[in-house]
């Protein structure tokens, strides 16, 4: 187990390293530059130059690339550009916000999304199944910013249940915070609960057929027992393979939903520092949420063996 | 049953609570909150800074001079001044007993001392680089005749020396005790003169400025950064909430007082809420549309003159700024001492002219990209309203739509036929045309390269006497308007919103608050 787990952990290396050349390279690909927004229509041709030396933007870009790895490599992601405050920190106060919500609108999707599934499959072809198809169907294809737009307008503005803009940090104000954090997690949970419906369903059809579920139904075994027992586990696998690479992509940063809700999430942060050319926080941003995915990944591939017994750690 | 009495415990434990009660009251202090976008750089006034830094600093700092309401310059530290050696020395009378944050009383030496300490390369003090060689003039001696004098030498004589010595993002070129910093030489924490000292600077959470109270006031009435500075709160709290939505929601809820820069859209929002009340006033940003004069086809200026005729500047400022900005097509920001009769003069719509210019330029309908961007909203929509209104004389934009770090290397680099863009504040008229006129040759982001004008706004830049000036300001801005570099549509406005319970708020020309003479209720 814990060789199993030196190596994930050992393979993560290249691949984090490869993302970090990728979107160094990429940063400063885009036109326009940080020196440039700061002093913005009063940038003096020297004053500007002066600026750059003094952020060390004037070095050339393998250099102003290995100072960052080596800085890297000591834990230092750097300060940002604009607000000369410490990166990591700052990714790591932007992250929670937008973890609380992903974390806990994911887990909410996933127990509806699950029985769901599982239902629709048991019943396969009847009108509930169709109606759960179709519902998830068209939880799919509405996109977030527009739902969460509706709901906005029908909790925040019409009916006056939730506050429209703003966020409140939890430590400050447990319930007040709540309130900003229903509607965005109402909103991804609505939309995750679309693909996640599906693959539940797609998985119990499968184990819905195979010899150990006719075998287990001929023995007389109580059909909530079949399904609790023998579908549920079986199909529960590869629907918990998507719950991982969901959460890894939404941990990413949930960009549209946090600006929609006015959020101060990790996606923001990602968005307004590309804006500002904020070089150092871009590049933490985009370096953590690569981590993110990895460390998501490997959870998931650690807890398979509690959902399918086939599947050992070695 | 015997009654039980209470303990000896209780008794003292509620006296306590009482005596902690009845001081809590006494001691009650008025706290005003209001909000940074981003956290201060520094504490050292006029080097690692930003426009955050510097507004917080201001309250704690102060300057031989000091920009007025109306940006023209007033004495601060300084009694009064005299200008002698054909425009060459500057001596300041100092005024009598002001106390620094620790109680010492301000001399000249002192003067010196600051002053010194700004021009040590060491200090890396932003406007350094204004009296080296290649600024605005070189300051040759720094002398203290007597305790309430100091005279300043310059290798010649200028009219931008004291309003770059007011300049707040010089740090009003600070007076401030040695105490400022430690015995290593190292910069600890202003030790000024100004209304509130610096309290907690938690970084990243706020900044606290607490009410000085051996602070030696001026009589006149406040003005820009000097007048009188009646401080009426113990605390002001600078909070730094980046996303303006999440400090809107704090104003309304209760836990800001004050926050500033409001976007139009914010404003219109915040009109109609009964617990805010507004502060518009106008701004000395600018506002326009910016041609580049040696585009193959732009260079002909009938066709840029054509643009001009074909809008109508009220119109669009109107829909723009929903009211709280007026139409001005100088360079010169309105309500600044400069702005004369002469710079109400602009374009005015005239479609038959326009028409009748293009066809004498041989115009056919080529397409001309304007550049614009979004996060500025009043921008956009200016580039929106005047391609629609040059739609009307056949003039066919195409907007292109950028980041604004895109556009600004654009601008930078010159290279745009058209862009709709937004300037930020000039202190002085010299350097409000200075930021548009000069060779492009040298300085690609110059928007209009006429050597003569080049000569006059070098005259301006070195004549200290207002109406030799002013008529220089009015001969450029004639041809300004002939010449059609650029089409000014607005100045733009300060849009601050406050809590009711705030009195005594007032914005003016420089877009930084001023907590002197604002009470709490």
């Amino acid at each position: 187990m814990l060789g199993y787990l030196a190596r994930r952990l050992a393979m993560t290396i290249p691949t984090l390293l490869l993302v970090a050349v990728g979107v160094f390279a990429l940063v400063r690909l885009i036109p326009g530059d940080p020196v440039q927004v700061m002093l913005g229509d009063a940038a003096d041709p020297a004053q500007a130059a002066q600026l750059r030396a003094q952020l060390g933007l004037d070095q050339p870009i393998p250099v102003q690339f290995m100072h960052w790895i080596a800085k890297l490599a000591t834990g230092d992601f750097g300060h940002s550009i604009t607000n000369n405050l410490e990166v990591l920190p700052l990714i790591l106060d932007r992250f929670q916000v937008s973890a609380v919500i992903v974390l806990v609108a994911v887990a909410a999707a996933a127990c509806i999304a699950v029985p769901a599934g599982l239902v629709a499959a048991w019943k396969q072809n009847s009108l509930l199944d169709l109606s759960v198809v179709g519902g998830a169907t068209l939880l799919l294809s509405i996109p977030s910013f527009w739902l969460g737009l509706l709901l906005l307008l029908l909790f925040g503005l019409k009916l006056k249940w939730l506050p429209v803009i703003g966020y409140v940090p939890f430590a400050e104000n447990f319930w007040q915070a709540a309130t900003f954090i229903v509607l965005p997690i109402a909103t991804l949970t609505m939309v995750e609960i679309g693909v996640l419906t599906r693959m539940a369903r797609a998985a119990s059809i499968e184990v819905l057929r195979l010899e150990y579920v006719t075998h287990a139904r001929a023995k007389g075994v109580p059909e909530w027992r079949v399904l609790a027992r023998h579908v549920l586990p079986n199909a529960f696998a590869p629907t918990w393979t998507l719950i991982g690479l969901v959460l890894g992509h939404l941990l990413g940063g949930i960009a549209v939903i946090e600006t929609v809700f006015t959020l101060p999430g990790l996606g923001r942060l990602l968005v307004d520092s590309i804006f500002a050319r904020d070089y150092p926080v871009v590049q933490g941003c985009l370096l953590f949420t690569a981590v993110i995915y990895v460390v998501v990944n490997l959870i998931v591939d650690l807890c398979y063996p509690l959902f399918d017994p086939r599947v050992t750690v070695a | 049953m015997p009654r039980r009495r209470p303990s000896p415990a209780w008794t003292v434990g509620l006296a306590a609570l009482a005596l902690w009660a009845m001081l809590g009251k006494a001691g009650a202090e008025t706290l005003l909150r209001t909000r940074l976008n981003a956290d201060i750089r520094s504490t050292d006034p006029g080097t690692n800074r930003d426009a955050n830094t510097d507004g917080v600093i201001a309250h704690v700092v102060e300057g031989l001079v000091a920009f007025r309401d109306d940006t023209s310059i007033g004495p601060m530290l300084a009694e009064s001044w005299t200008v002698s050696n054909e425009g060459k020395t500057y001596t300041f009378r100092l005024r009598h007993g002001v106390k620094f944050h620790n109680g010492a009383t301000m001399t000249a030496d002192d003067v010196v001392w600051s002053l010194k300490r700004w021009l040590d390369p060491a200090t890396q003090w932003r406007c350094l680089s204004e009296f080296s060689a290649t600024g605005i003039a070189r300051i040759e001696k720094i002398e203290a005749p007597d305790p309430h004098t100091v005279a300043i030498t310059l290798d010649q004589p200028t009219a931008l020396f004291l309003p770059t010595l007011a300049r707040p993002d010089c740090g009003q070129t600070a007076i401030i005790h040695r105490d400022s910093l430690g015995p290593d030489g190292k910069w600890i924490a202003p030790v000024g003169t100004g209304p509130f000292k610096l309290g907690e600077w938690k970084r990243g959470q706020y900044v606290d400025v607490i009410r000085f109270d051996g602070y030696a006031s001026r009589s006149e009435p406040r003005t820009g950064y000097t007048g009188a500075k009646d401080v009426k709160v113990d605390r002001v709290r600078f909070n730094v909430i980046p996303d303006s939505s999440a400090a809107k929601a704090g104003l309304l809820s209760g836990s800001l007082d004050v926050i500033m820069s409001l976007s139009i859209p914010d404003l219109e929002e915040l009109k109609s809420r009964p617990e805010v009340q507004l502060s518009i006033t106008p701004a000395l940003g600018l506002t326009g549309i910016l041609f580049q004069t040696k585009d193959p086809l732009l260079k002909d200026v009938r066709i840029r003159r054509a643009i001009a005729l074909s809008i109508d500047t009220a119109q669009i400022v109107d829909a723009v700024m929903m009211g709280t900005a007026r139409p001005n097509n100088s360079a010169l920001p309105l309500g600044g001492p400069f702005y004369s009769e002469a710079q109400s003069h602009g374009y005015t719509q005239n479609i038959a002219e326009a028409k009748k210019l293009l066809l004498e330029a041989g115009y056919r309908g080529q397409p001309i990209k304007m550049i614009t961007n979004k996060r500025y909203s009043y921008v956009f929509d200016s580039s929106v309203l005047v391609q629609a209104m040059a739609q009307t004389v056949g003039i066919n934009i195409e907007l292109d739509v950028m980041d604004w770090a895109a556009q600004l290397d654009r601008y930078n680099r010159g290279d745009y036929q058209s862009m709709a863009f937004t300037y930020s504040a000039r202190l002085d008229p010299s350097l409000s045309f200075e930021m548009l006129t000069g060779p492009k040759a040298t300085q690609p982001r110059k928007v209009w390269d006429n050597p003569e004008a080049q000569e006059m706004l070098r005259q301006s830049m070195m004549i200290d006497d207002a109406a030799k000036r002013q008529a220089l300001f009015d001969e450029m801005h004639k041809r300004f308007i002939a010449d059609v570099p650029m089409i000014v549509l607005f100045n733009g406005a300060e849009l601050t919103a406050l809590r009711k319970g705030i009195k005594g708020y007032a914005g003016w020309l420089y877009p930084q608050p001023r907590f002197w003479g604002v009470t709490v209720e």
